[in-house]
């Protein structure tokens, strides 16, 4: 990332929330975005994320140009390079797990049968295969993350983006989620983390604060 | 993203809100039955119309003359005096006299505008009673003389006979054939009736059965030698074959009592059903001509003349003819004529008229419902505003996400318009009881079925666009 502007129009003025972000991640890191509410974290989440545009700058991702890119094309980066891990899960209540699990996967053109098929072994990883045809309804706080979490590991994304994942659990299923991040990392996985929570983000290996909208490393 | 895939979304997603698929659908569930039970309604009243014309000719030509007399003293008429006075068929012919050839001829001006069979004739099925008849006094504006030299109403009794049939067969161009009948109600005994019962008797000629497409089940009609003959032979409708002798082969040449006189069974018809006009061949016992002014009316009889238009579409014109060709024998006598063309035009107009009324109330029913399917559409994206957004962080497309929502509105319209349909089904019966006609089609059935998704699928598409054109960042953080 080069140079990363965004602002808010606020009645007639602009506000600024990212003032010139310039920073990188490198494939396999693990690395926590920390900052206080307010500081402009999950703009820049979204940014990373391509779920939002930028007001200038430059964004390269696997060598693609995303700030150069269209939104239907982003759709598609959205699927291929990114898996999101939302704070609250954002699980669809009408699915059952194993039916929000492939949902990436059903929409790169796989059937049903062979994103189940694919999925299995993610399953397994989170421990959710006494799960699958449940509601998320029916899931405790810490089984609706790793549902999350396996639906964001499904696709094989380039990057994985936590936006304050422990943020809704509970001490113990929170310690449960970052021992699995480690684990996902130590495989081989891009993990980038937003926290405001200190001890959360010391999980990861590499730690860079924002305050203010910018950036300190 | 597969279509099948998709489709699997939308049915994931409609089976479990169930109620709120049925409650969005109401509107297209009336939309659809309205349109079948239109359909199967107009298509029962065409078939009724049809039915009920079906021993009419299309180009049929009835005349009549119902008593009663429009003449003025003063005979204005003239013409072919001696051609029409040959002689009479069935008995006096007095009227004859007032036609008397040599007069000056005033261009048929007794009859000035009050030509009976006009516009008016075709308003209702209801037959052979139309009360124009003699009855109408022809107060022809610009004819003073009636005032000048009083008016002097003569009743002359007009009865037409065969030979007036064989005239306009052989002076009006465009006729094919000509009858005459007459129709009455007498007793009749024998068979398995254990006291006299009064029928309809009707003296028809040979080719009655032809021009009033009379088919027989058994046995022969009546012929020319029956008639000339003046035998006492029979053909009865399927009803009174029923009633009297138990069923057509019982009474094929069996023996009944007319008028205590003993007829020979020659032949039955087939069952005709109800019919709109003229005599209802079903419950009628039909003589030879002749045999019943013998034995049965005398001469108190007022028979109908039955010409063929060649041409359909030449009626109009035939009845002109047919108009003008009796004037000349009978200047003083306005006479009842009616096209059977005209009431079956009239009643397959106003059927027509029906249909297109509910035709026009199906197309309400269907904008409103189809309203009412955009607003819960409306509602579900707007609920549903999180759920887009998670799906587009995922990657859905926004081609997967109108096509989603899209085929929900059309699933939905469908599922309602099934219910439509199987709602007319059920209320079919109910409608009949109503003495309404109701024929369902499977064609019907599949054009509410069409109507009813392509309601659905146009209003749905506007909340399904909206849908697929969030922001997902502004969508996902929607609550």
């Amino acid at each position: 990332m080069k140079s990363i502007n965004k602002g808010y129009m606020l009645g007639e003025q602009k506000l600024p929330i990212l003032k010139d972000i310039s920073f990188s991640v490198e494939r396999g890191e693990y690395v926590a975005i920390l900052g206080p509410s307010g500081s402009g974290k999950t703009t820049l989440m979204n940014i990373i994320g391509c779920m939002d545009v930028m007001d200038s700058g430059e964004y390269y991702l696997d060598g693609m140009p995303i700030h150069e890119t269209l939104e239907d094309d982003l759709t598609e980066v959205r699927n291929r390079k990114i898996g999101f891990i939302f704070q609250n899960y954002q699980l669809i209540p009408t699915y059952n797990v194993m039916q929000n699990i492939v949902m990436p996967l059903l929409m790169r053109g796989l059937t049903y049968e062979e994103a189940e098929q694919q999925c299995i072994e993610t399953v397994r990883l989170l421990g959710l295969e006494e799960r699958i045809a449940h509601k998320p309804s029916e899931l405790s706080g810490g089984q609706k993350q790793r549902v999350s979490i396996a639906r964001a590991l499904v696709g094989h994304p380039s990057i994985l983006l936590a936006d304050e994942p422990t943020g809704a659990l509970d001490q113990a299923s929170g310690k449960d989620v970052l021992k699995l991040f480690r684990q996902l990392n130590e495989m081989g996985n891009t993990i980038v983390m937003i926290t405001h929570d200190l001890n959360v983000a010391q999980s990861a290996k590499r730690i860079v604060r924002i305050v203010d909208g910018k950036l300190i490393e | 993203m597969r279509f099948s895939e998709i489709f699997r979304l939308v049915w994931l997603n409609l089976s479990q809100n169930k109620f709120k698929v049925i409650l969005t659908s109401i509107g297209i569930v009336v939309g659809s039955a309205t349109i079948m039970m239109v359909l199967a309604i107009g298509t029962g009243g065409k078939m009724e119309v049809a039915e009920q014309f079906k021993n009419l000719n299309a180009g049929a030509i009835d005349i009549s003359y119902e008593g009663g007399n429009s003449g003025f003293g003063f005979n204005m008429g003239g013409g072919r005096g001696a051609g029409s006075g040959n002689g009479s068929f069935g008995g006096s012919n007095s009227g004859r006299m007032l036609s008397g050839g040599g007069m000056p001829s005033g261009g048929g001006m007794p009859f000035g505008g009050g030509m009976p069979s006009g516009g008016g004739m075709p308003a209702m099925p209801s037959g052979g009673g139309i009360p124009f008849g003699g009855g109408m006094p022809s107060t022809g504006e610009g004819f003073p003389f009636g005032e000048m030299f009083g008016e002097s109403q003569v009743n002359e009794e007009v009865i037409l006979t065969y030979d007036d049939a064989e005239t306009l067969l052989t002076f009006v161009p465009g006729i094919t054939d000509a009858t005459i009948s007459y129709s009455t109600t007498t007793s009749v005994e024998g068979g398995d009736l254990e006291d006299a019962s009064y029928y309809t008797v009707a003296g028809v000629l040979h080719n009655y059965a032809t021009i009033s497409n009379l088919e027989l089940a058994i046995g022969d009609f009546l012929t020319e030698d029956d008639n000339d003959n003046k035998e006492k032979v029979c053909v009865l409708g399927a009803n009174v074959a029923n009633a009297i002798f138990g069923n057509a082969y019982s009474a094929y040449n069996n023996t009944l009592y007319i008028d205590n006189r003993s007829y020979v069974v020659a032949g039955v018809l087939t069952e005709m059903g109800s019919v709109a006009s003229g005599i209802s061949p079903d419950t009628a016992i039909y003589v030879p001509y002749n045999t019943g002014v013998k034995y049965i009316t005398g001469n108190s009889i007022s028979p109908i003349v039955t010409v063929i238009a060649e041409d359909v579409t030449q009626v109009e014109s035939v009845m002109q003819n047919v108009e003008t060709e009796l004037k000349e024998s009978y200047p003083n006598t306005t006479f009842t004529i009616s096209d059977a063309g005209s009431k079956m035009d009239a009643a397959s107009a106003s059927n027509e008229t029906l249909s297109l009324l509910l035709v026009s109330m199906a197309v309400i029913v269907f904008i409103v419902g189809g309203i009412g399917i955009m607003n819960v559409l409306f509602v579900s994206v707007k609920e549903r505003t999180n759920e887009i957004g998670i799906l587009k962080a995922i990657g859905c497309s926004r081609k997967a996400i109108l096509l989603e929502f899209l085929l929900e509105a059309s699933c939905t319209s469908f599922v309602g318009a099934l219910i439509g349909v199987m709602l007319s089904l059920a209320i079919t019966p109910l409608v009949e009881l109503l003495s309404v006609r109701v024929e369902l089609s499977v064609g019907g059935a599949i054009l509410s079925l069409l109507f009813g998704v392509i309601t659905g699928s146009i209003f749905g598409f506007y909340p399904a666009y909206k849908a697929s054109r969030l922001v997902p960042v502004v969508a996902l953080n929607q609550e």
